[in-house]
């Protein structure tokens, strides 16, 4: 396993990039604006990027050079230009409406973040894989998918909800990148497009939902329409 | 042995004698960024003359927690710096009373007292300001409590020397995720601390006043030991933050006394490049509504909790 054979330096780069990708999944999980929201969403995938080229470089995959530039290229501009494009032709709300406080879905985060740490300690523990670089990369991704599937749960607009879909897709990704490099090229070529397609999806989704409902937000949804 | 003995009076002496000039050079930069004359760095020491030489005025409703909550305050921070590494770089004689929660403790027991003064005489400014600082101080404890599991992680001590010890010794750690987050963590923490978060103007005596409103009430000698046990506790603080996890370097190894005086110079110093930052903070951060005063406490947490998860490296 490349992660478990890394010296000091690979480490630190690995670790300082997967802690930083960690840190915009909160400050989306923490801001207010939808613009803030896809300006790091948007840093953060290119993070990711560097960090595929990062692992390419370390672990001698050449195909993970072109993985890096198709995820700077597509969740880096192409998703975030997508979804800026939803909300200025929607008029969507810009404000990010959510059940909780921000600060009280950071607080929730940071919890979910102690779960994971507890989790992929045990896991690592197990696999005799304690220190490495793997575990942190298992703890990054785990806590990623809870703060998305929690943006999810406390955010209601359809815009929103994608937003946090996208986020813990990321946070797959991340993972997937370090603990499994040597992925099939053709399948991390269908993730890709996967989203693409999603996005495409939502954007229809909320231009039906608008049209016929008036409102994009599941707050709002409540008869049953046969 | 009695080197030792006078280098620890030193530590007490330089945490007296330089916390006011610390609160002037702050309060100065503060009034020359925003284009104003400023009233000297000086200005701290001149007030303390001025409150000491003044009569006290007593409320009619105040009992004796009025009369003991300064003297205890200004005890307790007499007390600390003992603990801490402020000149030398290597424990001093009883500086084995307590580790960093120690510390922690008796800082928080001279801010206790000061909240039940400020309830003591009744007045609603003392309630509103002992309540605020109540409802901060439950809220900036957790986040406390994990910063010292991050640097308990970190060094496998709570002794502040062997932290000191360990980044100066180990540029790896120093520079590694986890240390950085800490930092960022407890630079949140001193920000509330030292009652300058980003929800009340730089002018002290208004609606949203905090550590203030606790001590309306008081005046002369005894509002001139709790300004400057506080001008003490920001000093102690900032020593706690450069010193052991900022920039640990500088510091006395012989413990001659010329190091001694260059250690104090360094770590005014160190001082200042810190200030310079809380005054950036301060200036370029727009003063926010007071009900999210959670928001930075919060950010401060999940800091400190990226920092415990990004120790499971090593």
């Amino acid at each position: 396993m490349l992660a478990a054979q890394l010296g000091p330096l690979a480490a630190s780069l690995f670790s300082l990039m997967a802690i930083a990708s960690l840190l915009l999944a909160f400050v989306m999980l923490g801001s207010r604006w939808l613009t803030d929201y896809l300006i790091a969403f948007a840093v953060q995938s290119w993070l990711i990027a560097c960090l595929s080229a990062a692992v390419g470089y370390y672990g001698h995959y050449p195909e993970l050079y072109l993985i890096a530039l198709l995820t700077a290229l597509f969740r880096g501009m192409l998703l975030p230009y997508l979804i800026l494009n939803i909300i200025k032709r929607q008029d969507v709300d810009r404000e990010v409406h959510e059940r909780l406080s921000p600060s009280a879905c950071m607080v929730i985060g940071a919890l979910l973040v102690l779960f994971a740490f507890v989790v992929s300690g045990h896991l690592g523990q197990s696999l005799g894989l304690t220190g490495t670089v793997a575990v942190l990369a298992l703890t990054v991704m785990l806590s990623m998918k809870l703060i998305g599937f929690l943006m999810l749960v406390v955010r209601s607009e359809a815009l929103s909800q994608i937003l946090g879909l996208l986020v813990l897709e990321n946070g797959i990704f991340l993972g997937s990148q370090i603990l499994v490099p040597g992925m099939p090229l053709l399948i991390e070529l269908v993730i890709l497009f996967d989203l693409l397609v999603v996005v495409a999806c939502f954007g229809v989704l909320i231009r039906y939902l608008l049209a016929h409902a008036r409102t994009s937000s599941a707050h709002d949804l409540r008869r049953l329409v046969g | 042995m009695t080197r030792d003995v006078l280098l620890q009076i030193g530590q007490v002496i330089t945490v007296i004698a330089l916390s006011p000039l610390l609160q002037g050079v702050i309060l100065q930069w503060e009034e020359r960024v925003q284009r104003a004359q400023g009233a000297g760095i000086l200005q701290p020491y001149r007030d303390l003359w001025k409150l000491f030489h003044k009569q006290g005025v007593v409320p009619q409703t105040a009992s004796f927690i009025y009369w003991v909550a300064p003297i205890v305050a200004f005890t307790c921070m007499l007390t600390v710096p003992i603990l801490i590494p402020v000149l030398t770089d290597f424990p001093l004689p009883e500086s084995d009373m307590g580790d960093i929660l120690g510390g922690g403790l008796i800082l928080t027991l001279g801010s206790f007292l000061i909240t039940l003064a400020g309830l003591d005489s009744g007045s609603a400014y003392g309630g509103i300001g002992s309540s605020r600082a109540v409802m901060l101080a439950i809220l900036a404890e957790p986040t406390l409590i994990l910063v010292f599991v991050g640097i308990t992680l970190l060094a496998k001590a709570m002794l502040p020397f062997v932290v000191n010890h360990l980044l100066v010794q180990q540029p790896a750690v120093y520079w590694s995720p986890a240390h950085l987050f800490l930092v960022a963590a407890f630079f949140i923490l001193l920000l509330v601390e030292t009652d300058r978060l980003p929800i009340h103007s730089s002018t002290h005596i208004e609606v949203y006043m905090i550590d203030e409103g606790r001590i309306l009430e008081y005046s002369g000698p005894l509002l001139a030991l709790l300004k400057w046990a506080s001008m003490m506790k920001q000093f102690i603080l900032y020593t706690v933050f450069c010193n052991v996890l900022l920039l640990p370097w500088g510091l006395s190894h012989l413990g001659t006394a010329a190091g001694a005086l260059g250690a104090a110079a360094a770590v005014f110093g160190k001082f200042l490049i810190v200030a310079l930052m809380v005054v950036f903070v301060e200036t370029a951060q727009s003063r926010l509504r007071y009900y999210r005063y959670q928001e930075p406490l919060a950010a401060s947490f999940l800091l400190a909790v990226l920092a415990i998860v990004a120790n499971q490296l090593r």
